[in-house]
């Protein structure tokens, strides 16, 4: 070989090689890459059993059902429709009724959202005035920001 | 005092301005005085930031609400440490940071920049000097620490709880001093392509700056990563989170920098390259400011966001970025090629890192804005999470370490690569050895674990056979291989504990990822729990409170063989009132270099609670290898030949030694 | 006047900082000089890993010979430099820079700085003399001692009072619980908690306000605080001729100069004006205390009428000023209140525009619409 047909291959071979990286990029951004809904807009998708998605939305008022062990059952809610979510684990910090939170995981069969993670929003402002009166009924000292 | 800092800041935007224009056009006019402005201004524009900055923590420290920026983020119960870091724990604070070690660097390049040729050196300060002015005017107009508050309130809002942390005493100033230090080396690049020349000498003068900017990045990352892991509960190392990628992307392109400099230092090739990984680095960084800053993505720890700001920042970032491409664009035809090599050599095998680097550092910049693309795009919301990148980000570093012990020990110019295999032999056989006993003895069904255990017993034995080959050990006598051993180079030192370092943290992760064990369950005071040969009793919760919050915490007792406690594990949930705001404080307990860590749900009301228990083994490694990776970069930093002395100096020196051939 | 002598001096450092260099004569070296230096060690080295036998002695010697030739490169290229002379002299462009540091700073920092506002320690602050300070910094005095001794029971109870005259209704709920948790009871405190109750709850005499009174009244049966809000209480649900027997009663029971003669009086004859029984009044917690009051003595129709006008004079006042998150969020719950969904979802939508959604007062609306019921879809 000639220093130029040397010079030809290994440019060739980062080509090759560039072109791999870039299709499988691509690839796995079409497999790997999970699309955000609220509850409201479940009707307008199709979605096979499944396939994961992430939900998000607000935890429906009184919708927090706990089962056996750490099974915990919520609504998530866009006001328009609500979805339920069942989830095994331990819920976030921030983790509340009426506070913003985004579930990751597939429907079910049974129409049941299967969550495997749970993020609640860490917006440190945000407080539901039940958990602000039991915080004060107990006695906890707390003082006023505003 | 106050007053004072405010005052001190806008001196120093107008030093700055000096600092951009002065030197610069000296340089171009060729006149001595006007680039030796460059220095002093350079130095006291440090020290005026470093003025403002400490006034900003005295207020901090005395609880000064007067300042809005201290009302905002502080309160007068805090700690005292909390009080110390919160000053850098919020937007404005964090931007005074980032230009105080900006300036600081600039001041380095001022203060030892002796060794640089006048106009270089001229060109380096100016460019230093356009970035700071650009972040100093951001500051004072979208964002200033010294906001007064008329009439100061009495109490303060709190700092964000999960903030309030050793933590953050450690990772943003590391992080930041590795973001920022790339931007010397940024600055090196754009008065390189300014002057129009750049050779095997630029590459010298930049290798420290390099290596001290990688050396600390490796560390805030490190740093962030322990941070996220025991702050948050959530067990995970990396989440591979808007906001680490976009600290990880500089990491991935300064480490193909450090490598393509050294060819270029060696060989006089690659210039081209060089400059522009020098380039993108730094933007990368820049573009991790703004992704951070701008609240443009949505980030499990994106804490303050202000979209308003992010306009500001954005114009920086364009400005920057791609004024310094045009600049490359526009002169890069105009470098001279340098020296030639055989693909199969040092300068072959340092290409396929480079390679290897930048696709990587490609793939996790289209993982982390395809989201953004996406929505501004069709509006759809998806998120990229770990899945693609252990897709894409995965298969690429597999024949990168791979290819790592190689690098070292080819030749320049020619190397023979069934030669060097051969003397990986040994390293080879015992990686063998490792896949094959992990997968006998410990787990036959993950084939991730045992090639993983065998890849990372490769890349520390690889780097371990380097310096025994280095040292001759073998072919002399051992108390010549010894003396050959204690006297080689610092930076051969350095490459073969950054390369085990990088072995050691692979095993963390192999480990923690294919052999964690993980308990989710309700546990009554009493009840014990058997994990991976550790009986774990909780003993039940106990109400505490702290000097701003109040905790529940959670006794746990590690039982010895006997049945007795041999040991107490605390994890708490606790709960800061001012910001309304829970946090999960987890206990860990580390057993050799794994880890025992617990974290507490809700409690289900009868005194039982949930918990989560995790069995981390070798977990520790995945840190404790970032830090070797840092002993590395240090260790080289101190080679000798990085210490090139002027000019000036070294001839006097040299009138009494025998003059260098040249 | 310290501020202006050390920013002065600040000033001046940094001004010589630009002028010192100017002044001294630098030497001019050639640049080459400095690569010269580089490769020179770079020689140096080569060497030394010969000798240690890193490297092969032919290798060595083509590296040397590298070396060599960019040195001879670094000859022919410092031998052309052109030096160009310029319009502008190094001269002027050196004072241009050392006068713009003073005159730049100075201008800035009078647009954008408050000199006249001195720092202010926390610590300073509160060991002030008690008769310097604000009710303010005497609340959150008395507030930290309170933090380090939290069952000091005789702190919550002079906080308590002072709570509800400031309005921090919340705040005095919780030091009146704090207070008869570690105190015990007295009809002075559960009626005082009864108020902060009500308080908080924009002046409706709720179930748990109620319990507090009635919880005054058996330790104190003739506690006036809680003999008129039991009354009020009546008055909300409706029961409009009860309320007025009760105030009767109470007014008749009541010293010549107690301080609540001139409030029940008021209380009766609002209720005397009402002709007919009211029905279930729509309790609009938005309206200020006074209005609710009023509100309660007057007709069904004549209340509901009232209680539009003020709403709508509100929405009024909050077309023309309308950066007041606090008229919102009153606005859209009166709005649904008084069964006007449309309107609330339009003055939520108002509310967006001038307080921006994403905002802290944005994410109070969407609170209160979600719990509301209404949309906060975009």
């Amino acid at each position: 070989m000639t220093r130029k047909q040397k010079r030809l291959s290994v440019i060739a071979g980062a080509l090759v090689f560039l072109g791999a990286a870039t299709a499988l990029t691509f690839y796995a951004l079409g497999q790997k890459a999970s699309y955000f809904y609220m509850p409201g807009d479940l009707q307008a998708a199709t979605l096979q059993p499944g396939q994961r998605i992430r939900l998000g939305g607000l935890v429906e008022n009184g919708s927090i059902v706990r089962g056996q062990g750490t099974q915990v059952e919520f609504g998530v809610t866009d006001s328009e429709k609500t979805v339920k979510v069942r989830y095994t684990g331990i819920l976030p910090d921030l983790f509340r009724e009426g506070q913003g939170v985004i579930t990751e995981g597939s429907f079910g069969t049974d129409g049941e959202f299967v969550a495997d993670s749970v993020l609640a929003k860490h917006d440190e402002n945000y407080m539901p005035k039940e958990v602000a009166d039991s915080l004060k009924a107990k006695g906890v000292w707390q003082e006023t920001t505003q | 005092m106050v007053e004072t800092g405010h005052f001190a800041l806008v001196l120093a935007l107008v030093l700055s301005l000096v600092q951009s224009l002065v030197p610069l056009y000296g340089a171009h006019k060729g006149d001595a005085r006007l680039m030796a402005v460059g220095g002093p201004v350079t130095v006291t524009g440090f020290a005026m930031i470093a003025l403002s900055f400490a006034a900003l923590t005295v207020a901090y420290v005395q609880s000064d609400f007067s300042v809005t920026n201290v009302w905002e983020n502080s309160h007068s119960l805090q700690p005292l440490i909390y009080k110390f870091t919160g000053t850098w724990g919020n937007h404005e604070g964090s931007m005074l940071l980032w230009v105080l070690i900006l300036s600081f660097f600039g001041a380095l390049v001022a203060a030892f920049g002796g060794n640089l040729p006048a106009t270089l050196r001229a060109n380096v300060l100016a460019v230093q000097g356009w970035i700071g002015t650009a972040f100093l005017l951001f500051i004072l107009i979208t964002s200033n620490p010294f906001a007064r508050l008329v009439p100061a309130p009495i109490e303060g809002k709190d700092l964000n709880p999960i903030l309030q942390d050793i933590g953050l005493a450690v990772h943003p100033p590391l992080l930041y001093l590795g973001y920022v230090g790339f931007s010397v080396c940024f600055s090196f690049a754009v008065a390189a392509l300014i002057e129009g020349r750049i050779d095997a000498a630029w590459a010298r003068w930049v290798r420290p700056w390099t290596l001290a900017a990688w050396v600390f990045l490796t560390g805030g990352i490190a740093m962030g990563s322990y941070w996220a892991y025991y702050e948050l509960g959530w067990g995970g190392f990396w989440f591979w989170d808007p906001v680490e990628n976009a600290s990880f992307m500089p990491w991935l392109s300064g480490t193909a920098l450090l490598h393509s400099a050294i060819v270029m230092e060696k060989r006089s090739a690659l210039k081209i390259w060089t400059l522009l990984l020098a380039i993108l680095t730094f933007s990368l960084s820049l573009l991790g400011t703004f992704l951070v800053r701008s609240g443009v993505l949505t980030s499990v720890h994106s804490f303050a966001s202000d979209p308003s700001r992010g306009v500001f920042i954005l114009c920086i970032l364009t400005l920057f970025i791609g004024g310094s491409l045009a600049l490359f664009a526009l002169r890069a035809s105009s470098l001279t090629a340098g020296g030639i090599f055989h693909p199969i050599s040092r300068e072959g095998a340092l290409v396929l890192n480079n390679l290897f680097l930048t696709t990587a550092t490609a793939t996790v910049l289209i993982g982390t804005l395809y989201p953004l693309v996406v929505e501004a795009m069709f509006g759809d919301k998806i998120s990229v999470g770990e899945p693609f990148f252990n897709l894409t980000f995965g298969p690429l570093m597999i024949p990168l370490l791979v290819v790592v012990p190689f690098g070292p020990l080819l030749a320049w110019k020619r190397g023979d690569v069934f030669a060097v295999a051969q003397r990986l032999m040994f390293a080879f056989g015992a990686a063998l050895l490792a896949v094959l006993v992990t997968f006998l003895f410990i787990d036959g069904a993950s084939v991730f674990a045992a090639l993983g255990a065998g890849l990372s017993a490769w890349l520390v034995l690889g780097a371990l056979t380097d310096l025994a080959l280095k040292a001759g050990i073998g072919n002399v006598a051992l108390d010549m291989a010894l003396r050959r051993f204690l006297g080689l180079p610092r930076s051969v030192f350095g490459t073969a504990i950054a390369h085990l370092g990088l072995g050691l943290t692979l095993l963390g992760i192999v480990g923690t990822l294919s052999f964690e064990k993980e308990a989710i369950l309700v546990m009554k005071p009493g009840q014990v729990l058997e994990i991976s040969g550790h009986s774990l009793r909780f003993d039940g919760l106990t109400p505490v409170r702290g000097p701003n919050f109040t905790e529940d915490r959670g006794h746990f007792s590690l039982l010895g063989a006997n049945g007795q406690p041999s040991d107490v594990i605390m994890s708490s949930k606790r709960f800061y009132p001012v910001r309304q705001m829970p946090t999960t404080e987890a206990g860990i307990k580390t057993m050799w270099l794994s880890q025992l860590y617990i974290s507490l749900g809700d409690e289900t009301g009868d005194g039982s609670v949930v918990v989560r228990v995790w069995w981390k083994p070798l977990v520790t490694l995945i840190w404790g290898g970032a830090l070797v990776m840092m002993v590395g970069g240090f260790v080289s930093l101190m080679d000798r030949r990085l210490r090139v002395g002027a000019p000036a100096r070294r001839k006097s020196a040299q009138a009494k030694t025998s003059p260098v051939a040249s | 006047m310290l501020f202006w002598v050390i920013a002065a001096v600040l000033t001046l450092g940094a001004s010589l900082a630009v002028l010192l260099p100017l002044t001294r004569r630098a030497e001019g070296e050639a640049d080459a000089s400095h690569d010269l230096e580089v490769y020179r060690d770079q020689l140096g080295e080569v060497d030394r890993d010969a000798a240690r036998g890193l490297i092969a002695p032919s290798d060595a010697e083509q590296a040397r010979a590298e070396i060599a030739r960019r040195i001879i490169k670094l000859d022919a290229e410092s031998a052309r430099a052109p030096k160009s002379t310029s319009q502008l002299a190094p001269r002027q462009v050196g004072v241009i820079a050392v006068l713009a540091v003073p005159l730049l700073s100075w201008s800035i920092y009078t647009a954008i700085g408050s000199p006249e506002v001195p720092s202010q320690p926390l610590s300073a602050r509160l060991s002030q003399k008690p008769a310097d300070s604000s009710v303010d910094e005497l609340i959150a005095r008395a507030e930290a001692h309170l933090v380090a001794n939290p069952s000091d029971g005789r702190g919550w109870d002079v906080l308590a009072p002072v709570y509800l005259r400031m309005g921090r209704s919340d705040d005095a709920v919780t030091a009146y619980r704090n207070a008869v948790r570690i105190l015990g009871s007295t009809a002075t405190r559960q009626a005082g908690l009864g108020e902060a109750i009500a308080g908080s709850s924009g002046g409706i005499v709720t179930s748990d306000a109620r319990l507090a009174f009635e919880a005054a009244l058996k330790l104190e049966p003739a506690d006036p605080k809680a003999r008129y809000f039991l009354a009020l209480a009546l008055a909300q649900e409706g029961k409009v001729a009860d309320a007025a027997t009760a105030w009767r009663q109470l007014s008749e029971s009541l010293p010549a100069d107690s301080p609540w003669r001139a409030a029940t009086d008021q209380a009766i004859a609002q209720a005397e004006v009402r002709t007919a029984p009211a029905n279930e009044a729509a309790g609009v917690a938005g309206p200020e205390q006074a209005d609710i009051d009023a509100a309660a003595s007057m007709s069904s129709g004549d209340r509901t009428a009232m209680i539009e006008g003020m709403v709508a004079t509100l929405d009024e006042k909050l077309r023309q000023n309308p950066r007041d998150p606090e008229g919102w969020l009153r606005l859209v719950r009166s709005y649904q209140v008084l069964g006007k969904t449309d309107l609330a979802q339009d003055a939520l939508g108002r509310a967006y525009a001038a307080l921006g959604r994403d905002s802290e007062d944005g994410r109070k609306l969407t609170e209160l619409a979600s719990t509301l019921g209404l949309k906060v879809t975009e």
